[in-house]
């Protein structure tokens, strides 16, 4: 299956050179389903948005990508490697949970030292030197930290490790405006310094749209669009013009959202092409137009086929 | 690593350093008053003399004193078993809590995402924890060995239940099996408080269980037949330290005379036409015994038998933590 694959490595781009790599990955909870038939290659040095709404399998593409859960089906491969195997691996990969999780007792310094202790790669004064650029007290215990602080502890340990992938589990959700402009701000300074590849999850775009330029949408358990951001925008288009028909405007692809009102339809289309229709105003998406529209409706993403594999009877029909 | 599992740990390790303060300040001081009566009552010498004798005089004079003894200790004996549920805290508050925690606080997922394996993790860290609760109990152990000494010598019980599961390696294996069932419990159910009340019920029940169905068959009985009117060496020596399982009074045909299982009729020539009108004649008393001497390879037995218990819980438990969980 392949969703929304704009970007996907184009011929030739060797596969490991992919952070994260997904074929056919799946894992079931008990009854549910929390990621099913999930297929992505994210290249190197991204900064990648993993949107979509709560529920969605982030979480668990996360988790599995760490070895904290093991595939039900397919296969997940990070920086080349699989997860769960060789503890080398998690050395080289920073991960900051939801809600940060850090020992209520440990002091910041404790945390630092941990970090330390348990990673054969981690560079203890440059954490030190950034929490202390920050103004967070490294010797008080971070149950007495605020939400911004912890949240700061827990990165300055996934970066002191010096990872090559940092995944980051809705690193921002708890935290306020003004935390969350400062986490992403001590957050990009690093990529920049560091040049690793990011994976960012949440369930809001906004959070993300200024930092990412990599865009993995999931719903419903699947990967519903997946790509670039600038290619993404360059081919989606929002259409404005009277009531008609986009099916026969030259250039569309396919819908993925249409209003209408009595006389005027605005319709957000994939192109395939550039729209030569002068009865129609074409106007750039935003990003979270983008994703918006597509979280709407579920099955955007299978346009113009679908997403499942081709059924059986129609590769016998093909053959 | 190691850095670690002492930061998480030390308050556990203090807190169990006073609780083994706290109880040898009970046990040290009551521990010298049992050896002084002991001494004034020369029990040394009885134990010396007749206390490995299969029976004695129903007058004998050591049974007398021995008595006296016990009298004076009896609720401090009574009292000390308080103590049978010092092994079971290893469980709820060292064994329980250990992954439970991590994962009701989510700090698994920080932890088990550094650069350490999993199962390094749980081996370190069971290691560690694990052997420092040996130590802790062994030096229990030792010092309940000591307080417990002139009660075994003076009462002879030591072989008897719960005298038995108060002193000697079973401790350790005690110990052990608790902090083992509380790692599972705590894998199992990713929360401390469940995990502690499963530790507690199924330590319990295990206990419970050994003591009273295996225990007694750890090897073949011994059974031993006296009359019920008594001679002059008539009566099964109580210092010897058997552990009379079972006792009753049978018939001259065999037939189990009296109820249930810890009766015994000693008729002194005063009233033995009574004690004969009421028994027949012929009736006697019968004991199903372990005897005396293995006492030690007992306790080395239940000790293993809660060892390895604790082995496979703990597997079982790493087992889990590998595989399962985020």
């Amino acid at each position: 299956m392949t969703p929304e694959g704009f970007g996907e490595p184009q011929g030739g781009a060797p596969i490991n050179q992919s952070a994260l790599e997904a074929t056919g990955l799946g894992k079931r909870y008990r009854r549910a389903w929390a990621l099913r038939d999930c297929a992505l290659a994210l290249p190197k040095g991204r900064i990648a948005a993993l949107v979509g709404p709560n529920g969605a399998g982030k979480t668990t593409l996360l988790h599995l990508a760490v070895g904290l859960l093991a595939p039900t089906t397919g296969a997940i491969r990070v920086l080349g490697e699989t997860p769960g195997r060789d503890p080398a691996l998690l050395g080289r990969v920073g991960f900051v949970a939801q809600d940060t999780p850090l020992y209520g007792d440990f002091t910041g310094a404790e945390h630092l030292r941990l970090g330390a202790e348990l990673n054969r790669r981690f560079d203890l004064a440059l954490a030190r030197d950034r929490l202390g650029r920050l103004g967070v007290p490294l010797d008080r215990k971070v149950d007495r930290l605020s939400g911004g602080q912890r949240a700061q502890v827990a990165l300055a340990m996934a970066l002191a490790k010096r990872p090559e992938l940092l995944l980051l589990d809705e690193p921002v959700a708890s935290l306020d405006p003004l935390a969350r402009r400062e986490f992403l701000q001590v957050l990009m300074g690093s990529v920049a310094e560091q040049g690793l590849t990011v994976v960012l999850s949440s369930h809001l775009l906004a959070d993300l749209e200024r930092v990412c330029d990599y865009l993995i949408v999931l719903q419903e358990a699947r990967v519903q669009l997946l790509g670039p951001v600038d290619e993404l925008l360059e081919r989606h288009k929002l259409l404005v013009g009277p009531r008609r028909d986009p099916a026969r405007v030259g250039g569309v692809a396919a819908v993925v959202r249409a209003t209408h009102t009595d006389r005027q339809s605005t319709l957000l289309v994939r192109t395939d092409g550039p729209v030569r229709d002068p009865a129609l105003a074409v106007e750039d998406v935003t990003l979270e137009d983008l994703v918006l529209a597509y979280l709407a409706d579920p099955a955007a993403g299978a346009l113009p086929g679908p997403t499942a594999a081709p059924a059986p009877d129609r590769l016998g029909a093909q053959a | 690593m190691t850095w670690l599992v002492w930061r998480q740990h030390r308050q556990q390790a203090l807190a169990a350093g006073i609780a083994l303060l706290a109880v040898a300040l009970l046990l040290v001081p009551t521990g010298r008053q049992m050896r002084a009566v002991f001494d004034d009552l020369d029990l040394g010498a009885c134990v010396a003399a007749g206390g490995r004798a299969e029976f004695v005089a129903p007058d004998d004079d050591c049974g007398t004193r021995s008595e006296r003894f016990s009298g004076q200790f009896q609720g401090l004996a009574l009292a000390s078993l308080l103590l049978l549920f010092l092994p079971a805290l290893a469980g709820l508050f060292w064994g329980a809590p250990l992954v439970a925690r991590e994962v009701e606080h989510g700090t698994h997922r920080l932890v088990w995402t550094q650069g350490v394996s999993r199962l390094r993790w749980a081996m370190v860290k069971l290691g560690l924890v694990g052997g420092g609760l040996v130590l802790v109990a062994t030096a229990y152990a030792l010092l309940v060995g000591w307080w417990v000494a002139p009660l075994n010598d003076a009462t002879g019980y030591r072989f008897t239940w719960l005298f038995f599961d108060q002193q000697g390696p079973v401790l350790v294996g005690y110990a052990l099996f608790a902090f083992a069932l509380g790692v599972l419990a705590g894998t199992l159910t990713g929360k401390v408080l469940p995990a502690m009340a499963l530790t507690l019920g199924g330590f319990l029940a295990t206990r419970v269980a050994v003591a009273l169905f295996l225990r007694p068959r750890f090897l073949p009985q011994q059974r031993r037949a006296y009359p019920i009117i008594s001679g002059s060496l008539a009566e099964p020596n109580q210092l010897a330290g058997d552990w009379v399982v079972s006792r009753g009074v049978y018939s001259a045909q065999g037939v189990k005379l009296t109820p249930g299982s810890g009766s015994q009729v000693l008729c002194d020539q005063s009233i033995q036409a009574r004690c004969l009108a009421e028994y027949g004649a012929g009736a006697y008393n019968q004991d199903v015994f372990q005897p005396a001497d293995r006492f030690w390879l007992f306790q080395g037995i239940e000790a293993a038998l809660f060892v390895v218990l604790a082995v496979v819980l703990l597997a079982v438990a790493v087992r889990l933590v590998r595989r399962r969980i985020a």
